[in-house]
């Protein structure tokens, strides 16, 4: 086992040589990667990743161009999981026969995909990866829509967010439908690890990424990733929109170990109203007519009800 | 290496990230990596810009925050010390000026066409507190 990284502060962090390139064709002030950046300078080791399709996938490998300085595969929209535990099933089949060149090296398998390729059409693929237990991690770059086709809802949208498919307007406020708990889910299976991160709290996620890479099985992680052209925000606001969605508790930053363990890693000193976090991005501007305040007020309740359970389900340990 | 185009490649060309062979990527620095012209990191996309930044080292603290929340890896930080921007891969969305927390900030956004060392010569002196 190789040793784990030490990153005591950010001084630390920042003498780790970057293993992702810019000039990446990601639109400016995109969150997916600063989240790439801060799991990758997470380890030394060697990586084996996947992208599925997505906008990190088609920004990052534009013909003749790569960004990546890694082991990097893309298949097609469901599969990036599957690719990585494929590759983590022969790199453990050559390892027992002998036939690794380099055997002392510890190379670590993530693959990371959107929410769409993880919420809708990766969910049977990353479920079995889960389920047969690859030492791999799943990296979810979630920002809550098809940002890559053009802004199509996905599971993760959220409710009253207007997309392209679920347009907000006379008759409708926008997705209708809640946001999937995908963390619970993957939780379910008894892996030894899930967690929500954010990139702001850069501190918590290497911590739980580190974490992830060094316990044996699958892993899932949540990152949430404001998109800036869909949430419509100015690029520059990319870490403040974070930073309400952590504080207002939208996005609870918490860990589940073994499928039971729950731990919330982050409390925010003040929370912040949920209203404040809508207000400051451009798909949730109709919610503020007079007909649909209501959904405001419901939006605050349920964000309520998920901290309570949270917080009750730390204290049960179940 | 003459630059080849896209619809210049053979069918079927092995395409490389670096030219010659790196055993500890982790532990190479960017200035220190043999990039071929297939890295993304010898494209540009300074063109992208309308706004760029720019850095007045005086009050600088070294805190890092531009360079963990830089999404282009165009915060260039040696030895715990941030020293420039690399323009090549700027896109210019100003993070690192939101996140600056120095007073006055150590990076401000300027057009594009801005005289860095004018811009430098009348720099924002520390703001007092409002009461």
């Amino acid at each position: 086992m190789s040793e784990m990284k030490k990153i005591k502060n950010l001084k630390d962090f920042s003498t780790s040589a970057d293993r992702f390139e810019g000039a990446n064709l990601l639109c400016p002030g995109c969150a997916h990667s600063i989240i790439v950046r801060e799991v990758l300078n997470a380890t030394n080791d060697d990586l084996v990743l996947s992208a599925s399709t997505g906008c990190l996938e088609v920004c990052t490998a534009v013909y003749p161009y790569t960004s990546w300085d890694a082991s990097w595969i893309h298949i097609g929209f469901e599969n990036g999981s599957t690719a990585v535990a494929g590759a983590e099933a022969m790199y453990n089949a050559l390892k027992t026969k002998g036939r690794l060149k380099q055997p002392d090296r510890n190379p670590k398998f993530v693959s990371f995909a959107g929410d769409g390729a993880s919420y809708d059409i990766g969910f049977q693929w990353i479920s079995g990866c889960m389920e047969r237990g690859h030492n791999m991690m799943h990296v979810v770059l979630d920002n809550e829509v098809y940002a890559n086709t053009g802004g199509q809802r996905s599971s993760s949208t959220p409710i009253g967010s207007s997309t392209t498919t679920a347009p907000a307007g006379r008759i409708s406020y926008g997705e209708k439908k809640n946001k999937k708990d995908m963390v619970s889910i993957m939780a379910s299976h008894g892996i030894p690890y899930a967690a929500q991160v954010a990139p702001n709290k850069w501190k918590d996620m290497v911590k739980k990424i580190q974490h992830g890479m060094a316990v044996e099985g699958p892993v899932f992680i949540n990152a949430v990733s404001p998109c800036t052209t869909e949430w419509k925000f100015d690029p520059k606001d990319t870490m403040h929109i974070t930073d309400l969605a952590t504080d207002s508790l939208v996005f609870p930053l918490y860990e589940i170990i073994d499928g039971h363990e729950l731990n919330i890693t982050y409390r925010p000193k003040n929370v912040i109203p949920v209203e404040e976090y809508m207000a400051a991005q451009g798909r949730f501007k109709h919610l503020f007519k007079d007909e649909y305040k209501y959904l405001i007020k419901e939006w605050q309740d349920r964000v309520d009800e998920k901290w309570a359970q949270l917080n009750r389900r730390e204290e049960a340990r179940v | 290496m003459a630059k080849t185009g896209w619809d210049e490649f053979e069918i079927g060309a092995m395409l490389r990230t670096f030219d010659g062979k790196i055993d500890d990527i982790a532990g190479t620095l960017q200035e220190d990596r043999a990039y071929s012209q297939n890295s993304s990191f010898s494209a540009s996309v300074a063109d992208w810009r309308i706004e760029k930044p720019i850095f007045s080292k005086d009050f600088c603290i070294d805190c890092q925050f531009c360079w963990i929340y830089c999404p282009d890896i165009s915060i260039i930080s040696r030895d715990k010390k941030m020293i420039g921007i690399d323009m090549d891969h700027c896109k210019g969305c100003g993070i690192c000026v939101e996140v600056c927390p120095t007073n006055p900030k150590s990076l401000l956004m300027f057009p594009e066409q801005a005289d860095e060392e004018s811009e430098l010569a009348k720099w924002p002196a520390k703001e007092s507190k409002e009461k």
